[in-house]
């Protein structure tokens, strides 16, 4: 079965929360330095951007696609460093941020 | 799996056609996600003045998970340059190509890179043990184990 979309009214939008005061207003969007995909794109691997692909957050404060970094990380290569700083990688705990949403 | 490569060399393509290449470098080829050939050359004051070279880059399927193989092409109109780190048959000791890879590179960045290895050269000359090291060189240079000179040549 072929559907075509003849229109669409967008009503909701989401973001990862990755702690940049910025994000709000960025125009551009944040990408993953190792697919560079977008943060709320989803890795390679995956089909569906959401909870199934989520981002994992470094105490160095770098964020990728989970399944982007464990790929890196899993390699003899990686030396379980960031790929951005070299620094050992520290997955850091999931910052909640304070709800302030109505 | 083709799909990690080929997307990610797909985007670092687009951003090449849309935003170009840094000063000295530009894509000679990069016709398919396997083989990309760029010309590189120093700009400004440097030993390598008037001289352009070519960088042939090869990727794996896991790329940028593993490292691209890198080296300087070597034709009838590309020379390898004289650099203590370059060897005459192209392979190129540089850590950043070996054990010092990180995924988020790109292949602009390591052309930048090998762009300021060239520019800070003082001296042109071949690595000491190049005479050995090209008798016996696998074709691609990521099968050898190089063991970095020091970097501030």
């Amino acid at each position: 079965m072929k559907v075509t979309i003849k229109s669409w009214n967008a009503i909701a939008q989401w973001r990862w929360d990755t702690g940049k005061a910025d994000q709000d207003d960025a125009d551009e969007e944040d990408v993953c330095g190792i697919c560079r995909v977008a943060y709320e794109g989803c890795c390679p691997a995956c089909k569906m951007p959401g909870d199934d692909c989520p981002l994992i957050w470094g105490e160095c404060s770098h964020v990728f696609h989970m399944h982007c970094l464990l790929k890196w990380i899993g390699t003899g290569q990686s030396k379980q460093q960031c790929p951005m700083d070299r620094r050992p990688w520290v997955t850091a705990e999931r910052k909640v941020a304070p709800s302030n949403s109505s | 799996m083709a799909g990690i490569a080929s997307r990610r060399l797909a985007k670092e393509l687009k951003e090449i056609h849309t935003q170009g290449c840094p000063v000295g470098i530009q894509l000679l080829s990069a016709d398919n996600f396997e083989e990309w050939h760029l010309s590189l050359e120093v700009m400004g004051d440097s030993q390598y003045q008037g001289e352009v070279f070519a960088l042939k880059f090869r990727f794996e399927p896991q790329y940028p998970i593993s490292a691209p193989a890198v080296q300087f092409m070597v034709t009838d109109k590309y020379k390898s340059p004289v650099h203590p780190h370059v060897y005459s048959n192209g392979h190129i000791c540089a850590s950043i190509l070996g054990t010092e890879w990180s995924p988020v590179l790109s292949v602009i960045g390591v052309c930048v890179t090998l762009q300021s290895m060239l520019a800070s050269c003082k001296k042109k000359e071949r690595p000491p043990d190049n005479d050995r090291y090209v008798r016996h060189a696998p074709d691609n240079p990521k099968q050898t184990r190089f063991h970095y000179h020091d970097d501030t040549v």
